[in-house]
């Protein structure tokens, strides 16, 4: 042989299973900590006609404050940007279904004021587990 | 010298295997690069009085996306009720008079008068007349009066409206709306054409006429909330779907307040007022079986029979999916705090925990 | 390196040809199902590389890893592939080649280590070919598994090595 080798298991082998353990534990933790982190990273994505009028970064509102973002078109609307949730809070559109919606909180799911050709999305992630890729109803 | 012509000969096939491989490799490549999320062709676009968005993964994305975009502007032109030179309005204003409409007109409208038979008229095409007066066609809402509904509900009657081939014949004084049944239609013609351009990994919203195309591309399948009627920031739980079709209809998505009072915008066409039968949202599922050269169907039996079902209540909207005749699968909301999933897609079903719901499976 | 006798050469080639067929093996077995990334593999042809890496020294045993890499990317015609193991198959062989020098640890030790490296290539070789970092959330997990498949490498190992403990197999 080149090299003698042990050929059972002895407690040096033990050393190597805790430092591929504990890396493993490490690096779930760190992964973990990073999503949560990112923010309930929501961006808010408000276009018109599909073209992005503007890209808010909830977690840049602070926590009971809210944003005003008014949208000007055939008919005007304001959108109201929260730390965790955005809504259509007013618009002069006739049929109101925007304004009916009320607030969204979570990524995948939007706002429409067909009239104005506006949608309110919302992307990112938010918590862990509800993460949907489209949203009927 | 030989150990150098044997290595030089050597490598020499190597690389001729090689360039196999490359081929094979770099395709593979592609498609593990595109199959594993590289960035979907997607598009939005206002259509058919809602918007609709479209979202196709791998080399054919953007053609399948560009296709199905040109395919619902063909469409919205051929059957929408507002716009003068469509197919419907010809036939609107006939005045009972026989219209050639075209084969996929004619066959759309022969398909809504087999639903309409098979839930015993909660979904009628010739309801036209009766939302108008409500003011959902112009976005002018107003209660109309007893005598207006009890006139206009005299023509309502999806039995009185005749198709023969391409040709329609509708019966005096009706006019029709294929409101109920264009998106739906419209979401099975995009997956034949996803089918066609070849696309395995796709998704597309068309006002909440949801279709998905296989499973994402990371081989999971697609996650669809469904809405909650009662909360607008949650969900009352979550499909997981692949090749399938969902569609959701509720009182809540449209409606207006008078007096006090909530109507909202589906009718039953028995009543000519806002249904309210016990349920608050309606959400039908299908399998798709969408194959080049097939239009599955589902998708307009979805359509069709979200805004039926809800119409109909639900005793008879579970008798009706207990019959057998068709298949799907349904998610009720009632308004006494209910989540019913028939059991067919109950373990595709996740609830949403703290919801409130109290949830039930059907079998 | 100095130069090969005959009987190196051949048992390089043989255990080359041991490798290959231990890659296709684990082909067999859907990883996949578990954790979806595209060519990610147990690890087996490991068992090879730790053998020949006593055996053979790290000089021989890299030659038998790289024609291993390129004759099975090869033959499976993907061109891919050989990026996977390549990265997985080197990361072990440089883990193992530092822990083999140590004397206090066993075959088992070794073949864990190596385990966990070859896992860490392969989600690396993961993330250049997705160009995206999110193949690194199944490291925590692959990393469990190589502790399960570093064992059974270096079971199959001390196995192989009393074996032939009786035989001259190894004299140069």
């Amino acid at each position: 042989m080149k090299s003698s080798v042990k050929l059972s298991f002895c407690r040096w082998d033990i050393l190597v299973i805790a430092v591929i353990a504990v890396s493993a534990a490490v690096i779930g933790w760190a992964l973990l900590t990073r999503a949560a982190a990112s923010g309930d990273g929501l961006t808010a994505v408000i276009t018109q006609n599909g073209t992005v009028l503007e890209s808010v970064d909830l977690s840049s509102i602070p926590e009971g404050e809210s944003q005003e973002y008014t949208v000007n078109g055939d008919y005007t609307a304001v959108v109201e940007l929260e730390n965790s949730r955005v809504c259509i809070e007013s618009s002069d559109c006739p049929n109101q279904d925007c304004v009916h919606t009320g607030w969204i909180s979570k990524a995948g799911q939007s706002v429409v004021c067909l009239p104005n050709r506006l949608v309110v999305e919302l992307t990112g992630t938010s918590g862990s587990d509800s993460g949907v890729d489209v949203v009927i109803g | 010298m030989k150990r150098m012509l044997s290595l030089l000969f050597a490598a020499a096939m190597a690389a001729s295997l090689t360039a196999c491989g490359a081929a094979g490799g770099s395709s593979s490549a592609s498609s593990a690069a595109s199959s594993s999320g590289a960035d979907p062709a997607t598009a939005e676009l206002f259509a058919m009085d809602t918007v609709m968005d479209l979202t196709a993964y791998g080399d054919n994305g953007q053609a399948a996306v560009d296709d199905s975009s040109a395919e619902i502007q063909r469409l919205e032109k051929l059957l929408s009720r507002t716009d003068a030179d469509s197919q419907i309005s010809a036939l609107n204003n006939a005045g009972g008079a026989a219209v050639d409409t075209g084969s996929e007109t004619a066959g759309l409208i022969g398909e809504s008068l087999a639903y309409s038979a098979a839930v015993d008229g909660a979904f009628d095409i010739t309801i036209a007349p009766v939302v108008s007066a409500w003011g959902f066609t112009t976005d002018s809402y107003q209660v109309p009066s007893q005598a207006e509904l009890d006139k206009l509900l005299t023509r309502v009657d999806y039995r009185r409206v005749q198709v023969s081939g391409s040709t329609v014949t509708l019966g005096a004084g009706q006019s029709v709306d294929l409101g109920g049944i264009a998106k739906g239609y419209t979401s099975d013609r995009v997956a034949e054409l996803f089918a066609q351009d070849g696309v395995s990994s796709g998704m597309i919203s068309l006002g909440g006429n949801v279709y998905v195309c296989g499973s994402k591309p990371d081989g999971s399948a697609w996650r669809v909330g469904v809405q909650d009627p009662n909360n607008s920031e949650s969900y009352v739980g979550v499909l997981a779907l692949t090749d399938a079709f969902a569609v959701t209809s509720g009182g809540y998505q449209r409606y207006f307040v008078q007096d006090g009072k909530t109507y909202h915008h589906i009718i039953d066409p028995s009543t000519g007022y806002p249904a309210e039968n016990g349920l608050i949202s309606v959400t039908v599922v299908a399998g798709a079986n969408a194959q080049e050269g097939t239009v599955s169907g589902s998708g307009t039996m979805c359509d069709a029979f979200s805004t039926s079902l809800f119409v109909m209540g639900e005793e008879k909207a579970l008798d009706f999916w207990r019959s057998g005749k068709y298949d799907f699968g349904l998610v009720l909301v009632t308004d006494d705090g209910r989540v019913l999933v028939t059991k067919n897609i109950s373990g595709q079903f996740t609830e949403e925990k703290d919801s409130g719901y109290s949830y039930e499976v059907v079998s | 390196m100095r130069h090969m006798t005959t009987r190196q050469l051949t048992l390089c080639a043989v255990l080359t040809a041991l490798a290959l067929a231990l890659s296709y093996l684990e082909n067999l077995i859907p990883l996949s199902l578990l954790v979806p990334l595209p060519g990610v593999k147990l690890g087996l042809a490991n068992i090879v590389t730790v053998f020949a890496l006593y055996a053979l020294g790290p000089g021989q045993a890299l030659l038998i890893l790289i024609a291993r890499c390129l004759l099975g990317a090869m033959f499976a015609g993907n061109l891919n592939a050989l990026l996977f193991s390549l990265l997985g198959g080197l990361s072990a062989m440089l883990v193992m080649i530092l822990l083999s020098r140590s004397r206090h640890l066993s075959v088992y030790g070794v073949s864990m280590g190596g385990a966990a490296a070859h896992n860490c290539g392969q989600v690396a070789a993961a993330v250049i070919t997705l160009g995206t970092a999110a193949p690194a959330a199944y490291l925590p997990v692959l990393l469990w598994i190589s502790l399960l498949t570093g064992a059974l490498t270096g079971f199959v190992a001390s196995l192989l090595f009393r074996a032939i403990s009786h035989t001259n197999l190894m004299k140069a």
